[in-house]
């Protein structure tokens, strides 16, 4: 096994996943259009549509999953990084046990997961057509600016095609190897990195849910969407806290001589934290006089925030960032 | 004294103090974004001052928020004139030590008061007392209130105070596992009341 094999997966992932992501664009413009003339018609043979269309692309997200799964795992037994000795590490060789959820994954998990999700309120045709309208957008954004088999893992692929021209001459083995190093131990293998994204992603796409019926009661001015809201909103919030805490520690031990004190992407987080806080504090009286106004309002601004600080990592330079100032 | 809708004006309070760190971090990430003009100034003294600055902006938010979570969980421990008298005098002491001793010294001793607090009601809502009374119904849900409040009183302890212990990070992990089974018992009563019933069988 080597760097052949690990190229030929590479190749495989993009051969597979290309026409597999081209046909979830085709699924979610076919979703926008029956969700649009559902909610515009209340024509339940459109509905019906939407729910197939459902159907086949979270079908079709999780068999891109897999194939990304299998990727990772060809990752993990076609590389091996052997340090040289002179650099006086603590271990002798690493592997890339590299999360689902870096890069151009990430998007694409939370939408596969947003969809998963979608399916469990297909009871509720109104809160579903706006959800298949949102979903097809989200799918849309991963296909033309976040698409995982189109060069898949750019940054990994980068750090592995350095290794290997670094054994073969060409680079400086002793630098690359360091640099990989703790990119494997604090980053890629961190038993954090696979705890705090996925919590935080799966956290996101149960919010959008709640999102959707704050907006419902906003736009109907009517409190019955707030159960829903509510149901989803409280293992969103759950997820949302450990999954945000789970990061500190992780955060002491990889960042220690780093500058991360009210790093954007932390405040953003706390934003973000608060206002969903809020959002269940005056929860407790939605039932109280026109209280449930302001609770679908702190909803959908949490839901804003949440966007904002997604988005954070990609305008606001920081720790988290991919920005530079 | 009695004041009337106490609990509903503290829910509001409560949100309103929550919104409003929220702003703060708003204008936290405004300022780091003009501050990041200059490359590489996280290594200079300005990074420091901006953290000083900055908590000093959070602190008076985060006192409100404490007296506020110790006036609304044991609010039947006391009487509410009597709450509301501690809570201002907790207040005035904070707001002197502030003055006198400097930030950190006042959020350790508010810290230290509503600890205290909010472990007392822990332990009085864990025997089933009848001082407190919550808003919510229900054993489970009062356990998972309380440990949920004792939770985020002691993570924000922990990050003021005791960052340089070398139980931080431990001290962390407890009030992680509040908060985590805290949200727990307070959403999914039932369902934990069930398991709490199977094993006691």
């Amino acid at each position: 096994m080597g760097f052949a094999e690990y190229l030929a997966a590479r190749e495989f992932v993009s051969n597979t996943g290309q026409p597999l992501i081209t046909y979830i664009f085709i699924m979610a413009l076919l979703q926008f259009i029956f969700a649009i003339f559902f909610l515009w018609k209340k024509n339940i043979r459109y509905y019906d549509y939407l729910i197939k269309c459902l159907y086949i692309s979270t079908g079709l997200y999780v068999i891109g999953f897999i194939v990304i799964m299998f990727f990772h795992f060809q990752i993990y037994n076609s590389v091996l990084i052997e340090y040289p000795k002179e650099l006086l590490l603590p271990v002798e060789s690493s592997r890339f046990a590299v999360p689902l959820w870096i890069e151009s994954e990430k998007l694409y998990f939370w939408a596969m997961v947003t969809s998963v999700l979608a399916l469990t309120i297909k009871g509720r045709k109104d809160l579903l057509s706006f959800l298949g309208i949102i979903l097809s957008v989200f799918s849309s954004i991963v296909f033309f600016f976040s698409n995982p088999f189109k060069e898949p893992l750019p940054v990994v692929h980068s750090e592995i095609t350095k290794w290997y021209a670094a054994l073969s001459g060409d680079g400086n083995i002793y630098q690359i190897a360091g640099t990989l190093y703790g990119r494997i131990t604090y980053y890629y293998n961190s038993s954090y990195m696979w705890t705090h994204p996925p919590m935080l992603f799966i956290a996101y796409a149960t919010l959008i849910i709640t999102f959707v019926a704050c907006v419902f009661m906003l736009f109907r001015r009517i409190r019955d969407y707030d159960e829903i809201a509510y149901r989803y909103a409280k293992p969103g919030y759950i997820l949302l806290t450990a999954g945000m805490l789970i990061g500190y520690p992780w955060a002491i031990e990889a960042w220690k001589d780093s500058a991360w004190w009210w790093d954007p992407k932390i405040s953003g987080s706390i934003m973000m934290w608060v206002l969903y806080s809020a959002y269940l504090h005056a929860r407790i009286y939605v039932e109280r006089g026109k209280l449930w106004r302001t609770t679908a309002l702190l909803g959908v601004l949490g839901f804003v925030t949440l966007v904002f600080t997604y988005l954070l990592t990609y305008i606001v330079p920081g720790i988290h960032s991919v920005v530079q100032p | 004294m009695k004041l009337k809708n106490y609990d509903y004006y503290l829910i509001l309070l409560t949100t309103a103090i929550l919104f409003a760190i929220g702003v703060v971090c708003v204008y936290g990430i405004t300022y780091y974004n003009y501050l990041a003009i200059v490359p590489g100034w996280t290594e200079t003294v300005g990074y420091l001052q901006f953290i000083n600055e900055m908590n000093a902006y959070l602190y008076p938010f985060l006192v409100l928020l404490l007296i506020s979570l110790g006036l609304c969980i044991p609010k039947r421990l006391f009487e509410q004139d009597i709450l509301i008298k501690i809570s201002l005098f907790a207040l005035a002491v904070t707001v002197i030590l502030t003055f006198s001793f400097g930030m950190e010294i006042a959020m350790g001793f508010i810290l230290a008061v509503i600890t205290g607090l909010q472990g007392v009601v822990m332990i009085l809502t864990f025997y089933k007392n009848r001082a407190i009374r919550f808003e919510k119904e229900g054993y489970l849900v009062r356990m998972g209130s309380s440990m949920l409040h004792l939770g985020i009183v002691i993570l924000i302890f922990n990050f003021v105070t005791l960052r340089e212990s070398q139980f931080h990070i431990l001290i962390f992990w407890g009030g992680t596992l509040f908060v985590a089974a805290g949200n727990i018992f307070s959403f999914y009563p039932e369902r934990m009341d069930f398991l709490f019933k199977r094993k006691t069988k």
